[in-house]
């Protein structure tokens, strides 16, 4: 990688931006991989792989709501940006195919919708 | 806003019965009725970060939240918010947002281990600011108009510490990353290292610009084996991406990091002593002044901060020193990250404006207790802290408020208090604590602390006159006075300040030698109610020390002396004929 010079550095972020797609993300610190995410992470990214969905899947730091981890925020096009909590292997598989595939949100597992 | 999505509704009950399904059902009908089922998808929630509301709606996109909704407002709900897009005004609510995201606003939003996520984030915007706008002058300048204060417990203002170091002629200067967080139950400090740690290296960046310093460290306890493994990741790429290192954003400032492991001694937070352990000798406090900024690590000027103050850097520059002070209480700005724990419903890490009351923190954002219990006391500032009682769950948080009250911020360890903790007990873990860490330097520190921890176990023990709580109290005013670091002057906090508030608890272990919450195990007594007994004999099975003796027929007793109290038969009784005292 070239090194990022001052002049250089807000249009590597627009070219960042604009390749920016769909993605889930995975609540990968302490507390989440304590109580199970990765896990989570792995069957997500296979599951996703195996259908061959164009969605990025990623890892994320605690957002607070460890007493909810394993928690997994997905924002793909066509469905309310969502953060799931307590998720596990069935409900990754669900998020993949109904939250991903099917742009329906998971029942009982919504913690947090991001309008914007 | 436009719609790229099919509406949706969320629903949850946040009462004590939960209608979730019912009212699940009850939208489905109503929207088959009006052929609507395509059009609206209906989602039962896990949690909607509200609590006692009762049925909380949300309706998206319009962003409409309705509360307390009752089966006969569904129809009402469906017409006039789902078919079509208007509010129904006698439900609408405005959730107002406790909590304030700033220096965790990547947290949980950002990769970790990309700094093109970071970069998309707007990361490192600021440190490109300050290098190619700033004077060090002008970022002291836009720090003291911010007035962050350090978050590693001092509350020191960082503009002073930075300026006291940048006035200082020397050959080299230092900037340090004090994460070493020993105080029992608080992770802030992980949770930033692990979930934005470009944030704290662009903080240390701008830091080392500032005071003219070409060199960092970062402290880790060895103990946060991610926290490590993702700065290690972050200072690589910032090398590669020329964020550090020469010419640094094509500029001529350089910089460079590197990260230093601590052993997990709780002292070695302590900024001489951590000092002390970089430079690879015993992690041993030496008394202050001079101070590290004017000499530190080496004999050099030497910025060391906290985490948190750190990953503050960043946001201040991007949004300006007047706007991060608007935030905040008069004598805090900004926020402050908890690690809120203890008996409260929603443990977690929060960040919240300063100047919050105690009360909208417990009960607002931790939905209050759990199971229900009454709140006794919050303890915030862990080992050098103290206890607020539920009295004062109206205090502001700020750095004088809980001073006032004989607690101090600390690093943010939040502790949720209710009936059945004991503060004897309390006082006596924090205590524990101190003697096991306490670096035996000064006699203070090392005697003191082992003194008052034997008074609170003769207390514990029922052991104890009540002309002993004059002398504990006198050997934590000698200690406070006396030690030499801020370890043993803070150790006897916890322990004054429960004898501040809880004095007659204290009492009752000495006089009555008793203990309300049955913590403290040398004083109770378990024994069988004979009225009360089914003589089903579980107690007996259960006894792990065969100290239940007797038969279906005659019945069953506890023998005291064979008794290790662990209370096993007090939780398998069906009948509440085992009790307590
Ligand atoms: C016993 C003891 C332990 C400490 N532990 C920590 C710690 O774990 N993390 C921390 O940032 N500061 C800790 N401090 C405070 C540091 O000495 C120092 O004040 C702080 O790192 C300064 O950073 P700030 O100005 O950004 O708050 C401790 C102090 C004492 C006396
Ligand atoms: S040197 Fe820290 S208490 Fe004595």
């Amino acid at each position: 990688m070239a090194k990022l010079t001052h002049q250089s550095l807000d249009s590597f972020r627009r070219e960042l931006e604009e390749n920016k797609g769909d993605w889930i993300k995975v609540g990968m610190s302490t507390c989440g991989i304590a109580a199970g995410a990765d896990e989570v992470y792995r069957v997500i990214n296979e599951e996703v792989q195996k259908r061959g969905l164009a969605v990025r899947v990623e890892k994320c730091g605690c957002a607070g709501m460890c007493y909810a981890e394993p928690l997994v925020e997905v924002c793909v096009e066509g469905v309310p940006r969502s953060v799931y909590g307590k998720v596990d292997k069935d409900t990754a598989l669900k998020i993949v195919d109904k939250h991903v595939s099917g742009k329906r949100l998971v029942n009982d597992h919504v913690f947090n919708v991001k309008v914007k | 806003m436009e719609a790229r999505y099919r509406k949706t509704l969320l629903l949850k009950d946040t009462g004590a019965l939960d209608r979730t399904k019912e009212f699940f059902n009850l939208f489905l009908e109503r929207l088959r009725e009006e052929g609507l089922q395509e059009e609206v998808q209906v989602v039962r929630a896990g949690d909607l970060g509200m609590y006692g509301y009762g049925l909380v709606v949300k309706i998206l996109p319009d962003e409409y939240t309705y509360v307390n909704v009752e089966a006969k407002d569904v129809p009402k709900i469906v017409q006039t918010s789902l078919k079509k897009s208007n509010p129904v005004q006698d439900l609408l609510y405005t959730p107002r947002e406790k909590q304030m995201r700033v220096v965790l606003k990547n947290c949980g939003e950002v990769d970790p281990e990309s700094v093109d996520d970071y970069i998309l984030h707007g990361g490192y915007g600021a440190l490109k600011k300050v290098l190619t706008e700033f004077t060090p002058e002008q970022v002291i300048d836009e720090l003291k108009t911010s007035g962050l204060r350090g978050r590693g417990g001092g509350g020191f203002p960082t503009w002073m510490k930075w300026n006291f170091a940048r006035k200082v002629e020397a050959a080299e200067k230092y900037i340090i990353c004090n994460g070493d967080e020993g105080d029992p139950g608080a992770y802030m400090d992980r949770s930033v290292l692990e979930g934005d740690p470009h944030a704290v290296l662009e903080g240390m960046i701008i830091a080392g610009y500032t005071v003219g310093a070409s060199k960092g460290f970062l402290y880790i306890r060895a103990e946060y084996p991610l926290a490590i493994e993702r700065i290690q990741r972050a200072i690589a790429q910032a090398q590669d991406y020329g964020l550090l290192g020469g010419n640094i954003l094509g500029t001529e400032f350089q910089f460079d990091l590197e990260i230093r492991l601590g052993a997990g001694a709780f002292v070695c937070g302590e900024e001489t002593a951590l000092i002390a352990s970089v430079e690879g000798k015993r992690g041993y406090p030496s008394p202050r002044p001079p101070y590290p900024s004017v000499k530190g690590l080496w004999g050099m000027p030497t910025v060391i901060n906290n985490v948190e103050t750190l990953a503050n850097i960043p946001v201040i520059f991007d949004r300006g020193g007047a706007w991060f002070s608007g935030i905040g209480s008069q004598t805090a700005k900004g926020t402050k990250v908890f690690a809120l724990t203890g008996k409260v419903k929603n443990s977690g890490l929060i960040e919240v404006p300063m100047g919050i009351t105690l009360r909208e923190i417990v009960y607002e954002i931790g939905g209050g207790l759990s199971e229900g219990k009454k709140l006794k006391a919050v303890q915030t500032g862990g080992p050098s802290g103290g206890v607020i009682p539920d009295k004062f769950l109206d205090t502001p948080v700020d750095y004088e408020h809980l001073m006032e009250l004989g607690s101090i911020m600390g690093s943010g360890g939040m502790i949720v208090i209710d009936e059945e903790d004991c503060m004897v007990d309390i006082a006596k873990f924090y205590l524990n604590f101190c003697v096991d860490e306490a670096c035996g330097k000064c006699s203070p520190g090392r005697i003191g602390t082992f003194q008052m921890r034997n008074y609170l176990q003769k207390i514990s023990s029922g052991q104890a006159g009540e002309d002993d709580l004059d002398k504990l109290e006198a050997i934590c005013r000698a200690t406070k006075k006396a030690a030499l670091c801020g370890l043993g002057q803070t150790a006897p906090n916890p322990t004054l300040s429960t004898l501040r508030f809880f004095r007659e608890e204290y009492l009752e272990h000495i006089r009555e030698r008793r203990c309300r919450a049955g913590k403290c195990i040398d004083l109770l007594r378990y024994k069988i109610k004979q009225e009360k007994c089914k003589r089903c004999g579980v107690c007996a099975m259960h006894c792990p020390v065969n100290a239940i003796s007797g038969s279906r027929e005659e019945g069953y007793r506890i023998d005291v002396e064979k008794c290790v109290k662990c209370g096993q038969c007090f939780e398998v009784c069906k009948f509440d004929a085992v009790t307590r005292e």
